[in-house]
């Protein structure tokens, strides 16, 4: 399990270095053709836009590892002590809910994609580039999981080495 | 049992949950009651992925990130006071401009107080200015910037007014040159009240020298190109913004660790992550809210918002004037992008009944976001200038109460002016 862990965060933080510098090379090589050649290749941009996405939501699944998305939290550390464990535990297990629905939904639809035959670009096919929606919330909602579990053993809370707000 | 489950959404948020999983919940429960397919949620994150424009966002972004890196902020302030230090107060001066330039490319989420404050606090102090003057400085000029291209909250606003309809008449080309005579409305005001401010204290002035401007220039001859590439490239109609910010991504990244040497390549894994990881956040919640406002316009909440608030206020004077507070008040308790996402779409299409030009709407609300980040008692800055400077927080209040007024009133010429924000708004 912890081998596990290990090599996704590798391969989550090697997709992000990868998908960034494409997007960078890309995005420049296509603005040189067009200004010089006065041609591009055809699916650059959609792959470019692809890329976003899954930059996006890996980016997103990175931030769940150590509690670094956008919150607002302006009463729980105010609480007691007592309380502050409970609420954060009710906020991670809301969090794991509403992740897993949503992970369910999007296999629904990258379902009725893979009927509909629809490409994204080039001859890729449109549900091969939605599977990052499901993939990313499954592991978004297995995450919160964890944390709760980490929290209920009563474990440091995960490290922050990514604030983002 | 629908109000319940929307205020037990609410007391969530405000005890930690991340904010994209109460919209996500509020979209979810929001497409059930009205008997959609739940699918359509993947639907509409999807639509990241057929926005263009979003592509400007990683690339900004990482900009940022690499410009905090390194020492483009000390090239940028001995720039800065070759060209004005020589001025009455102006050492002041240096840092007003330089944290606003700084800002609108590194986002306000406190780099500029962290990199440029922890240079210029010290600097100002060594000068003679004032200890609560100096402190107020810092603080407040964190967040000035805002306004200018290419800061993240305005490509944002713009992603959000397009995505709801209004693309015809928010461009963010148009949204960007819009910001600009704010800006500079409030570094005006700033640069006025501080000379007044330092009337009888002699602040001993810089000599001017052009071989200190030479040097200086030298020294940051890599990044001077930078506005130059962005504005010109953009208003040239050499590149579309998401290429100008492509453009800009590479030409930062082989500045810092190519030609000055800043950063070294073993670190650059790091930095992308962690741009990374900021920008996941962002569009995560923009997604999710794309699904939401959706919900929102279907079950015509804006319009009945719209109904209640003309029952209370029939002027777009007093419908400015509430509006102002309400977004100061936010813009202290939320995060930017946070307050982007919620608040936007429930208040454009209102602005837009009272006769609000978008653009117009989308500087008031950032220039109150900008005020929003040191308006006490929770305002991020007067945190983050806290823990940086070591200092208390009720020494903060009180040295940026000052400053607080001075842009306060830039905030409500904004306001009541709209051609300040529409002059060069081709429509």
């Amino acid at each position: 399990m912890r081998k596990f862990i290990h090599v996704l965060h590798i391969l989550e933080d090697t997709a992000l270095v990868g998908i960034l510098v494409s997007i960078i090379m890309l995005a420049v090589t296509q603005i040189a053709l067009r200004n010089f050649q006065d041609s591009g290749i055809i699916w650059g941009d959609s792959l470019l836009r692809i890329m976003v996405l899954w930059i996006a939501l890996i980016g997103a699944m990175v931030a769940s590892r150590t509690d670094g998305h956008i919150s607002i939290d302006l009463v729980s550390r105010y609480l007691p002590e007592k309380w502050q464990h409970r609420v954060q535990l009710l906020a991670y297990l809301f969090s794991a809910l509403v992740c897993g629905i949503t992970c369910y939904y999007s296999v629904v639809f990258v379902y009725y994609e893979f009927l509909d035959g629809n490409t994204a670009f080039a001859a890729v096919p449109a549900w091969v580039c939605q599977t990052i929606i499901p993939f990313a919330f499954a592991v978004m909602s297995l995450r919160f999981v964890i944390s709760a579990i980490r929290h209920l053993q009563d474990r440091s809370p995960p490290p922050v080495d990514n604030p983002v707000c | 049992m629908l109000m319940a489950i929307a205020l037990l959404l609410v007391v969530l948020a405000f005890f930690g949950a991340p904010l994209f999983t109460i919209i996500l919940a509020g979209a979810l429960l929001g497409f059930y009651r009205n008997e959609v397919d739940l699918s359509v949620i993947a639907i509409e994150l999807y639509r990241i992925a057929s926005t263009p424009i979003l592509l400007a966002l990683p690339l900004f972004t990482f900009a940022g990130y690499l410009l905090a890196e390194g020492n483009t902020s000390k090239r940028l302030v001995k720039l800065t006071s070759a060209f004005i230090g020589w001025m009455p107060s102006g050492l002041a001066i240096v840092a007003f401009f330089t944290c606003a330039f700084f800002t609108a490319f590194t986002g306000a989420s406190g780099v500029t107080i962290v990199a440029l404050g922890a240079l210029l606090y010290p600097a100002l102090k060594q000068a003679g200015y004032q200890e609560k003057y100096s402190l107020g400085l810092v603080t407040t000029s964190g967040s000035l910037g805002l306004l200018l291209p290419p800061s993240l909250p305005l490509i944002l606003f713009a992603i959000i007014a397009q995505q709801m309809g209004y693309g015809e008449q928010v461009g963010i080309k148009d949204l960007f040159v819009a910001g600009l005579l704010p800006a500079f409305l409030m570094l005006a005001l700033l640069t006025g009240w501080s000379l007044w401010y330092n009337r009888n204290d002699p602040i001993p002035t810089e000599s001017f020298s052009f071989t200190n401007i030479k040097t200086s220039v030298w020294a940051a001859r890599w990044e001077i190109p930078l506005p130059i590439f962005v504005l010109g490239g953009i208003y040239g109609g050499f590149f579309a913004v998401s290429e100008a910010a492509a453009v800009t991504a590479l030409y930062v990244l082989v500045m810092k660790v190519f030609l000055y040497k800043e950063i070294p390549l073993k670190s650059l894994p790091k930095i992308m992550r962690e741009s990374m990881v900021m920008v996941g956040g962002i569009l995560l919640i923009l997604g999710v809210s794309l699904a939401f406002t959706n919900f929102l316009v279907d079950a015509e909440v804006p319009s009945k918002l719209f109904a209640l608030i003309q029952n209370n206020i029939q002027s777009k004077i007093g419908f400015l004037l509430t509006l102002n507070i309400v977004l100061l008040v936010l813009g202290a308790i939320l995060d930017i992008f946070a307050a982007l996402v919620i608040m936007v779409p429930l208040i454009l299409p209102v602005a837009m009944q009272y006769g609000i030009h978008p653009i117009h709407l989308g500087i008031i609300f950032l220039a109150n976001m900008q005020i929003g980040y040191f308006t006490p008692p929770v305002g991020m800055n007067l945190f983050i200038a806290s823990y940086r400077f070591n200092k208390s927080i009720s020494e903060l209040y009180q040295a940026t109460i000052p400053f607080m007024l001075v842009l306060l009133v830039a905030l409500l010429l904004i306001t009541y002016i709209p051609e300040l924000s529409l002059m060069f708004v081709s429509h």
